[in-house]
């Protein structure tokens, strides 16, 4: 008996002994050990990330199996990370033992995923994220949680056809005999002999896999279920969803590049330096950078605004991979941590404002910076990764997937990047100004700071953001591992890939003393006096707290008014036409065959018993 | 390391002096035009020991004192970085893309100043600085693609070095066309008519500046003329081959000849803001957005697809 399997079910028996106790204190208590045990075992087993780490096990005529690789223990560790910061959230934020069950039920599934050895267990521990994490959304909204769960069956099932079709023709499912078996396939039609998948074929899989982890990646057009999941749904456990289950989806593609990838480039060759299959993704990936960006800017909801800005910071990961050299992949992959650091940060904090305050709009926010001092510094620090400042970890990455790209000669793909790093800070200043600063609503004058267990939570991953923007090293190096070579070059502060480098340690210190010497030049100055908001210039005119000072609402109207030709082109529209025209299809369908007439049913007999006629039975 | 640091204060005591002189001699020009005969050339310096001499300065809170403090601080390190000839501290980490974020970064620094003062005129100028800075990342993202691509390096100290063999980059074609966008983008990013549609005057009552007095208005006044200086510069680096002067034996007279040189390219660029500047009136901010994501973006995916070639 290994770890493996007790890393995978650990979340999911906490999940379900939280579940059976309804003991408040007690299943908490529970939930947080069954969340941390993964992360402990993790630890434990990277001594022995180069040896064979599996597991396997026989049921029901199946072999299923888990493996950890260096890849499979990079993104476990994000999963084990933020589950664990979104489950200690969970201990202030759960309203019953319901969520208790479901999220770490999810927590087991996404580990599942990250950690399978072949295509079913896979698509169960598929499954099994996407079950609960459909049953958290269920509770607070059933639209959203229906959208989502549609797309993600759709999803599912067209992955699911795909690994049939491997299944078929190659009667195998464990990823190194399907990869090996491609890249003979490839080779052999290299060679100008009939390949094992035809051109279709290969085309179909693509396709059905494209969907399959486009849906849970939420790339655009894809995208429409995230805004509406993510926003409806328990805030701490948004941290999980979107910071580690929409990474499922990122590590679907890059199963995708395990799996298929010589096979692919033979079928469709190269567009420029890219291969075709792999600047679709890219270029897929461009578009939701921009999408998502805009429309995060626009919107009137602090949940909102974050969930569009990770499926726009997802399109960075999408770019990365799509570019497809090894030092791309590994840039999205960096970026995939960091993006699980600071937006699973974020929601935490969107988690502690809805907690204290109870309220979700910009509209109702306001000055909230004096009265809730510990969150704003942690949201200060994942605005400043998001944004991607240096020093810390959102630049690193980002910086990474810019000079990946950059360098391959894309130059479309550069714009679309650079396009999407300046729409982050866009729409991180909307909500730094709505919420923070400014006038506070008298009403949330007594707002407290975050309760104990979601600052730890937010400790954790603020540490994590800085620690790796200083160091950018410490992940560099572990990534470089996964290729098993050095793709990245420099030490633990510094990255230098030939053509650019970055060091963090040293940008670090010419900061402080940029800050210091700004520092001394400030207080050279006399001193300052402290006046309240109103005391403030409004045309030479008195103001008073009846004044609404800040503006709440619409910030980016002229943003909107520019772009009114394409907000008025939505998905989520064109999807909602579709599923009202299936509707009423099945309406029509029910009227006219179930007609309650009994001649029908008598007739349709009939029709039967001709069509068998005819076949001559 | 005390050498290092010797070094870098003498090079922010210049940047300041320089971008001091730039910022009268853009006073001093505008009113020539204008057939005025100006304020003296060293006019901020004596505004600006003016504004530290108030006897007493407001604050809104932390924020507004940290806000100021981190954009001169983001401007220092943005100007560490950029290769002044065979001066700078940091030239071997000189990234383009790092230089370009670090010019952005003291923005951010003025805008949570300004915003956390609460007052309606800064967010309304937050708004609209923030629009200006999503119009000009397309122009520019795609010269800084261009300019990579064509030479097949990111450091900056290494395209320095490549334009003293091969000449300047204005002179090849994808580079001009680069260059031409990122000069329209200097506007904005100077702050000059037709896009100083942030600050404003006249207009929102200096926007995100309104609340600030005393020696907070005196560091933006210091971190204007560093930043000023730096924008220069990075643009002279990266389009007009930058200096590096070996001719003489002496060392110093080698440094101070690519000084000169750098400061009589620095002057070009700057001197083609200003004339803009004065005899072009202010575009509102979506007329700002939709042209420079129209021409300047068409002129700079050119260069960069034709740079990608």
């Amino acid at each position: 008996m290994n770890e493996l399997p007790i890393i995978v079910v650990s979340p999911l028996i906490a999940g379900f002994l939280a579940w059976l106790l309804r003991v408040r204190g007690i299943r908490e208590i529970i939930g947080v050990a069954g969340s941390l045990v993964p992360l402990a075992l993790l630890i434990k087993l990277y001594p022995s990330l180069g040896g064979r780490l599996e597991f396997t096990i026989n049921v029901a005529g199946f072999k299923l199996g888990l493996m950890l690789s260096h890849l499979t223990w990079v993104f476990s560790m994000i999963a084990a990370v933020v589950g664990f910061t979104a489950i200690l959230g969970m201990v202030s934020t759960a309203r019953d033992n319901w969520e208790w069950l479901f999220a770490l039920m999810s927590l087991t599934g996404v580990l599942g995923v990250f950690m399978a050895y072949d295509l079913v267990t896979f698509f169960i521990s598929w499954e099994v994220m996407t079950f609960a994490s459909f049953m958290m959304v269920l509770r607070y909204n059933r639209h959203a949680s229906l959208k989502y769960f549609i797309l993600s069956i759709v999803g599912a099932y067209a992955m699911l056809i795909a690994i049939g079709l491997i299944y078929a023709k190659t009667g195998t499912l464990t990823f190194p005999e399907v990869s090996a078996i491609f890249s003979q396939d490839a080779m052999t039609k290299m060679m100008g002999g009939p390949g094992l998948f035809t051109k279709t074929e290969t085309m179909l899989i693509y396709g059905l896999f494209l969907l399959a982890f486009g849906v849970k990646a939420g790339m655009f057009p894809l995208h429409v279920w995230a805004p509406d999941a993510y926003s409806e749904t328990n805030q701490s456990y948004t941290a999980m969803f979107s910071g580690v289950l929409s990474k499922a989806g990122v590590y679907g593609f890059i199963l995708l590049y395990i799996l298929m990838y010589g096979k692919l480039i033979v079928e469709f060759g190269h567009f420029r330096s890219a291969p075709t299959f792999g600047y679709i993704i890219a270029f897929l990936g461009g578009l939701t950078i921009i999408v998502g960006g805009i429309l995060a800017a626009l919107q009137e909801d602090i949940r909102k605004l974050f969930a569009y800005s990770s499926i726009s910071q997802i399109g960075y990961i999408l770019v990365g991979l799509g570019v497809g050299t090894a030092l791309s992949i590994e840039a999205a992959i960096y970026h995939a941590i960091s993006h699980a650091l600071f937006k699973g940060l974020f929601f935490l904090i969107v988690a502690t404002l809805i907690y204290r305050t109870g309220k979700t709009e910009f509209k109702d926010f306001g000055g909230l910076a004096e009265k809730m001092p510990y969150t704003f510094a942690m949201a200060f620090i994942a605005i400043l990764s998001l944004a991607g400042i240096p020093p810390l970890v959102g630049f690193t990455s980002k910086w990474l997937i810019f000079e990946a790209v950059i360098h391959e000669n894309l130059p479309i793909l550069g714009g679309m990047v650079f396009f999407g790093s300046a729409i982050g800070f866009v729409y991180l200043i909307r909500f730094t100004y709505a919420v923070w600063f400014g006038q506070r609503p008298s009403d949330i004058e007594n707002t407290k700071d975050a309760p104990l267990p979601l600052a730890i939570a937010m400790g954790i991953l603020g540490a994590l953001n800085v620690i790796f923007g200083v160091a950018p090293g410490l992940v560099a190096q572990e990534l470089n591992k996964i290729f098993g070579k050095t793709i990245i070059a420099g030490n633990i502060w510094e990255l230098d890939l030939g053509f650019g480098r970055y060091n963090g340690l040293l940008l670090t210190i010419w900061m402080t003393i940029g800050l210091l010497i700004a520092a001394i030049i400030y207080f050279m100055g006399a001193r300052v006096r402290r006046v309240p908001v109103t005391d403030t210039y409004q045309s030479g005119n008195p103001v008073t707290m009846e004044y609404n000072l800040t503006i709440r609402r619409n910030f980016f109207l002229p943003l909107k008014e520019a772009m009114a030709f394409w907000l008025r082109i939505s998905f989520d529209k064109l999807y909602h036409d579709i599923w009202q025209s299936i509707e009423d299809f099945a309406e029509t369908a029910r009227n006219y065959i179930y007609n309650g007439n009994v001649q029908a049913y008598a007739w349709y007999l009939a029709i039967i018993l001709i069509i068998l006629a005819a076949m001559g039975v | 390391m005390l050498e290092a640091f010797l070094k870098a204060l003498l090079i922010i005591l210049y940047a300041t002096f320089v971008g001091f002189m730039f910022m009268g001699i853009i006073r001093k020009v505008t009113a020539r035009i204008h057939r005025r005969i100006g304020p003296p050339i060293y006019q901020p310096i004596i505004d600006t020991i003016k504004f530290f001499s108030k006897k007493e300065n407001i604050t809104h809170g932390v924020i507004y004192d940290f806000g100021i403090i981190f954009a001169l601080g983001a401007t220092i390190l943005a100007l560490m970085f950029i290769p002044l000839g065979g001066v700078s501290i940091l030239r071997a980490y000189g990234d383009l893309i790092l230089i370009t974020f670090l010019l952005e970064i003291p923005m951010l620094g003025i805008m949570f100043a300004a915003m956390s003062s609460g007052n309606p005129y800064a967010g309304i100028g937050a708004q609209r600085a923030l629009l200006t800075l999503l119009a000009i990342q397309v122009p520019l993202g795609f010269a800084i693609v261009a300019l990579a691509e064509y030479y097949g390096t990111f450091s900056t100290y290494e395209i320095v070095m490549a334009q003293q063999i091969h000449g300047w980059s204005i002179f090849h074609l994808p580079l001009l066309l680069a260059a031409i966008a990122y000069d329209i983008v200097l506007q904005a990013m100077f702050g000059k008519e037709p896009f100083d549609i942030m600050i404003a005057p006249g207009e929102i009552s200096l926007g995100p500046m309104v609340e600030f007095g005393g020696k907070h208005m005196g560091i933006l006044q210091i971190q204007h003329a560093i930043g000023l200086f730096a924008e220069t510069l990075f643009f002279s680096n990266i389009f007009l081959g930058g200096a590096v002067v070996m001719t003489f034996a002496s060392p110093i007279l080698n440094t101070l000849a690519t000084l000169v040189i750098l400061l009589i390219k620095q002057l070009a660029v700057l001197l083609i803001a200003i004339f803009i500047s004065t005899i072009f009136p202010r575009f509102t901010i979506d007329q700002a957005a939709r042209f420079y994501w129209k021409w300047p973006t068409i002129i700079a995916a050119l260069g960069a697809i034709l740079a990608s070639l």
